[in-house]
């Protein structure tokens, strides 16, 4: 029997591990598979690293840049000095390439621009990226009213926006918009309108465009198929294997990529990752901070780390108003030592000193492996508003205590508090977060109380939008590079987190406002500055850590660059300059 | 006999009906924020969040949601499932052969190993052979399927390079996935060798040879145990006695009269086996990376995607009552003493 499995198993035969397996193709192992291909639909970082490599973009960044672009389907990039942008920053006329064709091999036209970003704008589906361009093109995020109903100056105010002369595209912005190039950068690549059109998608006329206005994901076209111009194809998307092949596009205008397929494959599991990276079928693979030191010393295996990102994560947010209706985070809901009222985190003072109570530098010594540097705001270091000279907290006990002492007009102090703190099931960062604050916390007063829970990621949902949870542990991925993609979500009162949060502050509105609308790159950063020394006294967020992160792959694999605002990167990317030796 | 069939299956759509409505009543327990959180990856798009929630009907009273939902089940639509990204009645098709072909290629030797060492463990009490296979039969119990799953990968993939993870090469998925291989079966094994592509056969198999024998080993234990304590039951009867006193070969004995009456709880353990590997072998099929059924369930019931949660409940149920169908003509045929329908 034990001969038999043996003979079996030598007929179905060993290769080798140490021999490239592979070199046409470059295979890529991650977790997520992507949601759609449908660049104004697709709003995840796994779909819109596929986009960004089967379309093109009029810009890119150059290389490693967050600041310098580079043109792809325009001639140049506009600046004020070769008249691409206004004297009032509000026109912006951009000279389109000739020569570059789809993947079937019509050419891209200057209408094919216009169609793609005015489509970008009009597809406008309910929690998709259509609001990046809205924003500075028509002024508003959305082409629906509260009551669901498409608002009726939006196809006037579009057409308004964007409109072709010959071979120049001509964006027209109700106000000057700082951040403009650097969305264009990244999202409503160009498709290819007649290949749309054929296959049902909008036409381009203002009789149909509502059709097609928050459509369902797969009613598109475009949504598991793909017609661009960029340096790859779409070949294949299974489903059911969560796989998807690209191939070469050999007509690409900057030459063929180097690799023949990219193979980008969901596999959930770890373990498996690192075996098929070990023996060579994968070249490299997605992998989180803690997992590195099992990726250390594997033979022929490469890891890159100390790569800069744009992000900020995890972030502590208070809920300065707690709704307070039938919630078990907020215990009594009252200031009785077995709870705390709804307005708890509104008092400055309760706030600071949370702030104080944190092991930021423990955090990123232990947790983070000491990779990363204690933030100075909400602004990433890797953004030109960052101010590395910006204010921090750091964990003393002592003031801690002090603004306990005085919180709540003194009374925190005798009667003490217990509430939950919350954060998703299976973050271990944002887990270790909650942990600490508790640990330092309940150390100061044996009255104070915080227990930690862990809950799936719908409850969580649920308790963080209808503002539930008294903390809340969370963290922020850029859209673009520009400082104004996080001081407006984490400062401005209409942003992502203090809406939920319930915190309103003028100033910082009036900040983050004049921040955006002005050009001036030193005036910008002065302001962004000054909102951020605000915020240290404010308090509303604590930032840890401005992270890097680490990339693993075979040493066989060249080519590779890193640039933090690409999707994916640095684990997927751009792989047009990627070769496999 | 067809009678009696036709009785079980007419059931069928009543035990679906309860399955599903049991279903859709545990889930408006759930908030519309709780259930649109299917939609929402990242918190940049909760400001939408109520757009999904209108855009998708989650408000609309429960039956409501449940009679559109049985509508569109009633036009062949189980609705569009967002784990699987496809519609569900395509994911079913899409993910059951594969379940199903690791099932058939794992089942016949659980069956095999577990009935026979079961029956010498028996035979044999407190020898060696009944020794061993009670060892085989706790570690199987014990050892969690993730954790045998990845010593074997580890072993035979990671050191020897011998069996990988995944359904085939890249290689095979270029051919399988090309215009001229046709997909007779869903079966690939089948499918490589009804295309004339023996490599292709030999590549696939090599890929399956883990997962069975994780699920060979995890789940023979159960069957070896059950049968080893029925096998001891009945040759502990007066019957047995009274066969060896006429002197009756023991052969005899054990295959035509002991095993025969052992086997009933057996084929009921072994129905249950069946519908348990095919409706899903989740921790198998992840660490192994096959594109089963059981990997969708369970991720479509973690994010809460209903119509997934409920395309493969009804593959589940459907299952269960073949399975019992299946189950109780076996009983006629290895017990004459039964007759189904009287």
């Amino acid at each position: 029997m034990i001969r038999l499995i043996l003979v079996v198993a030598l007929v179905l035969g060993a290769v080798p591990a140490t021999a490239a397996k592979n070199p046409d193709a470059y295979v890529y192992l991650t977790i997520s598979d992507a949601d759609s291909l449908d660049p104004a639909y697709s709003y995840d970082t796994a779909s819109h690293m596929l986009v960004l490599n089967i379309y093109e973009p009029l810009f890119q960044f150059d290389r490693t840049s967050t600041s310098e672009l580079i043109p792809l389907l325009a001639t140049a990039v506009p600046t004020r000095e070769n008249g691409g942008i206004s004297p009032d920053g509000r026109t912006y006329t951009i000279t389109l390439r000739k020569g570059v064709k789809f993947h079937d091999g019509t050419p891209v036209t200057p209408e094919d621009v216009k169609w793609s970003i005015q489509r970008f704008i009009l597809v406008d589906r309910a929690a998709g990226p259509s609001a990046l361009l809205m924003e500075p093109l028509l002024g508003y995020p959305s082409t629906r009213g509260d009551d669901g109903k498409i608002l009726s100056d939006v196809w006037v105010d579009v057409e308004k926006a964007v409109s072709v002369q010959g071979d120049k595209l001509i964006l027209r912005l109700p106000r000057p918009y700082a951040p403009l190039l650097s969305i264009l950068a990244s999202w409503a690549p160009v498709l290819s309108k007649s290949w749309a059109a054929k296959n049902g998608d909008w036409d381009g006329s203002e009789r149909t465009w509502e059709k097609h206005n928050n459509p369902s994901k797969q009613a598109s076209p475009f949504f598991e198929r793909a017609m661009g111009s960029g340096p790859f194809k779409l070949q294949r998307w299974d489903r059911k294997t969560k796989e998807i092949i690209l191939e070469r596009h050999d007509g690409y205008w900057r030459g063929p990529a180097k690799i023949k397929n990219v193979v980008i494959k969901g596999v959930n599991e770890f373990g498996t990752r690192k075996l098929m990276l070990q023996a060579g079928d994968a070249d490299a693979i997605y992998a989180d901070r803690p997992l590195l030191t099992q990726l250390q010393g594997i033979a022929g295996v490469q890891i890159i780390d100390d790569l800069p990102t744009v992000e900020m994560n995890p972030v502590v947010f208070f809920t300065h108003e707690i709704n307070a209706a039938g919630n078990s985070f907020i215990g009594s809901g009252k200031l009785d030592g077995a709870g705390i009222p709804p307005d708890f985190f509104n008092d400055k003072d309760v706030r600071k000193a949370f702030a104080y109570s944190f092991d930021y530098k423990g955090f990123i010594t232990d947790v983070m492996r000491g990779k990363g540097t204690q933030a100075t705001g909400a602004i990433p270091k890797s953004l030109p508003g960052h101010n590395p000279k910006g204010r921090k907290h750091s964990l003393d006990p002592k003031l801690a205590e002090e603004h306990f002492r005085k919180a709540l007009g003194g009374r925190l102090w005798e009667e003490g508090f217990k509430f939950t703190i919350a954060f998703n099931t299976g973050n271990l960062p944002r887990q270790t977060v909650c942990q600490i604050l508790k640990r330092n916390i309940e150390k100061l007063n044996p009255k104070f109380k915080i227990d930690v829970r862990a809950v799936e990621w719908p409850t969580f949902l649920d308790n963080y939008k209808s503002s539930k949870l008294p903390i809340f542990v969370m963290g922020w991925n850029a859209d673009y590079p520009d400082p104004h993609n996080f001081a407006f979500p984490f400062l401005h009162s209409k942003g992502d987190y203090p809406m939920t949060q319930k915190f309103k502050n003028p100033e910082f509105d009036r900040l983050v406002e004049e921040a955006n609308s002005t050009t001036n790159a030193a005036k910008r950063k002065e302001v962004y500055a000054k909102l951020q020394d605000l915020a240290f006294d404010e308090a509303p967020q604590l930032y840890i850590i401005d992270g890097v992160r680490y990339r693993t792959q075979r040493d066989w694999v060249k080519g590779w660059y890193h640039n933090p605002i690409f999707p994916d990167s640095p684990y997927g990317g751009y792989f047009y300059p990627i070769s496999k030796d | 006999m067809l009678k009696f069939c036709l009785k079980r299956l007419a059931f069928l759509p009543f035990v679906m009906f309860g399955v599903t409505a049991l279903l859709f009543s545990c889930l408006q327990f759930l908030s519309p924020e709780m259930r649109a959180s299917l939609y929402i990856k990242d918190p940049r798009q909760l400001s939408q969040l109520e757009a999904v929630i209108e855009k998708h009907g989650l408000r609309k009273p429960v039956y409501i949601q449940y009679g559109l939902w049985l509508k569109q089940v009633a036009r062949g639509e189980l609705g569009y499932s967002e784990t699987a990204k496809m519609p569900v009645a395509q994911a079913v098709k899409a993910f059951f052969p594969a379940t199903f072909e690791l099932t058939l290629i794992a089942f016949f030797p659980i069956m095999i190993v577990g009935v026979y060492f079961g029956v010498l463990s028996a035979v044999y009490k407190d020898k060696l052979i009944d020794h061993v296979s009670r060892f085989v039969a706790i570690t199987g119990y014990s050892l969690p399927s993730f954790v045998l799953g990845l010593l074997l990968l580890m072993v035979f993939y990671g050191r020897l390079h011998w069996f990988p993870p995944g359904r085939y090469d890249l290689a095979t998925d270029m051919l399988v996935h090309a215009d001229s291989f046709r997909h007779w079966t869903g079966l690939l094994t089948l499918d490589c060798l009804l295309n004339g592509e023996g490599k292709a056969f030999l590549t696939v198999a090599k890929h399956m040879v883990l997962p069975a024998t994780t699920l060979l080993y995890i789940s023979v234990a159960l069957l070896l145990r059950i049968t080893r304590s029925t096998m001891l039951e009945e040759l502990s009867k007066d019957y047995v006695r009274t066969a060896r006193a006429k002197g009756l070969p023991e052969k005899v004995i054990i295959r035509k009269h002991a095993l025969a009456n052992a086997l009933i709880p057996v084929v009921t353990l072994s129905s249950l086996m069946f519908i348990g590997l095919l409706g899903g072998v989740v921790i198998t099929e992840t660490v192994f990376d096959f594109p089963g059924i059981g990997r969708w369930g369970v991720q479509a019931a973690q994010q809460l995607d209903i119509p997934g949660v409920l395309g493969s409940t009804l593959l589940a149920a459907f299952l269960f009552v073949m399975a019992n169908l299946v189950s109780d003509l076996l009983y006629a045929v290895v017990d004459p003493r039964i007759r189904v329908g009287n």
